[in-house]
């Protein structure tokens, strides 16, 4: 667990890269549905700046298993969003934790322009108990 | 459709078309940053800084739709000298005042935007996927210059003065630059990959009237390309100034690019 930071509510402080400290171990072997695993794995990369994963803030547009292969149709909330390259690394991070993932290609999409509606229920309590209206 | 899947000539017109457009959101937000600091409020200030980052999005998506067309997006943003730039020249120096600031997001960015929803009903796939997402953006900037235009023109005749004499010098400079009426725009709107370009600048007037009117200015029916027009770099001759430029490419940062 990472040193936590004074003051700060426990799933704000120990919110490390993409929560990588709060990731869980990869499974041993494939699983039976390949998609719903990647599906799992990327509810548990968090947005950068806030404590909310990148599935409930609505950025995964689509996600296809081929193999060992994953590809990963994702969005961001802004066009000049500053952490393009963070969340990108964490996905793939968190995807090439798993054995039976050999590579990962992300697709950057705009189409659908991303707004707040594609926020799940979870990710707006989420942001509500850090502070942030959604 | 994608870049190669038009003909040479359309696919060369396009390219130039979103190199302008690019480089003019670079420079635009280049413009906005300058004023961070000493708009006439913080909070106007702070504006200027999320409109930048906002231009800059929108230059990064253009640039790497060059890919489509055979071009390094990277050696595009980072290695061209000034004199191959081509944004509009009313982004060559800093605007002068806050009134050019004003003048510059309903002017500049909003022709802009219509040049880019011109796309949007055209055949290039790749822009037709990522503009509704800038134009969404661009609301924001919309509505921010229109409430600066409004409440100058009901102020002071100083500043009247002032936003009439901005909105003059960038007008017709981006109407030429970027909803030009010249042969390639034709060319253009004939593949379907654009509207019509008189269709735009007519849309342009009707967005225009109530602001300009308020300040007694009548948009141009017509303006024609100016005389030192440079068909390769859709602008008149000159550059953006080299300070600019340096920001830009960030040549100040070469050692520490992440891209």
């Amino acid at each position: 667990m990472a040193e936590l930071s004074a003051g700060l509510p426990l799933h704000v402080a120990s919110h490390m890269s993409g929560g990588r400290d709060l990731w869980s171990e990869p499974m041993p072997e494939r699983p039976d549905d390949p998609e719903a695993a990647v599906w799992r794995a990327l509810g548990e990369v968090l947005d950068p700046e806030l404590p909310v994963s990148v599935t409930d803030l609505g950025l995964i547009y689509g996600v296809r298993v081929d193999g060992e292969r994953v590809q990963v149709r994702l969005t961001f909330t802004a066009t000049a969003c500053p952490c393009m390259e963070f969340i990108e690394e964490d996905v793939r991070d968190r995807l090439l934790a798993e054995p039976w993932i050999a590579a990962v290609e992300i697709e950057q999409v705009w189409d659908p322009p991303w707004t707040s509606e594609r926020i799940s229920p979870a990710g707006r309590r989420a942001l509500r108990g850090a502070g942030v209206s959604a | 459709m994608n870049a190669r899947d038009f003909s040479p000539e359309v696919r060369e017109a396009l390219q130039r078309l979103i190199l302008s457009l690019a480089d003019t959101k670079r420079l635009l937000g280049i413009r906005y940053s300058d004023w961070l600091l000493g708009a006439p409020s913080i909070e106007s200030g702070i504006a200027t800084a999320s409109m930048s980052q906002d231009e800059w999005g929108h230059a990064r998506l253009l640039y790497a739709m060059l890919k489509d067309f055979g071009v390094d997006p990277v050696e595009v943003e980072h290695s061209r000298p000034p004199a191959e730039y081509c944004s509009a020249s009313c982004l060559d120096e800093p605007f002068a005042d806050w009134a050019a600031v004003v003048a510059g997001i309903v002017v500049v960015d909003g022709t802009l935007s219509l040049a880019l929803e011109g796309f949007a009903s055209g055949t290039y796939d790749a822009a037709r996927r990522r503009i509704p997402k800038m134009l969404a953006e661009e609301a924001f900037h919309r509505d921010f210059g229109q409430a600066w235009m409004r409440r100058i023109s009901e102020g002071s005749e100083e500043g009247r003065q002032l936003l009439a004499a901005a909105v003059e010098s960038m007008l017709s400079d981006v109407v030429t630059c970027l909803l030009p009426g010249d042969d390639e725009a034709e060319l253009l709107a004939g593949a379907g990959v654009t509207g019509q370009p008189g269709d735009a600048r007519a849309r342009l007037a009707r967005r225009l009237a109530e602001p300009l009117a308020a300040l007694g200015m009548v948009p141009a029916a017509d303006l024609p390309l100016p005389g030192d027009w440079v068909a390769s770099r859709r602008r008149p001759t000159g550059e953006p100034a080299a300070d600019a430029v340096e920001r830009a490419r960030g040549d100040r940062n070469r050692a520490l690019f992440v891209e």
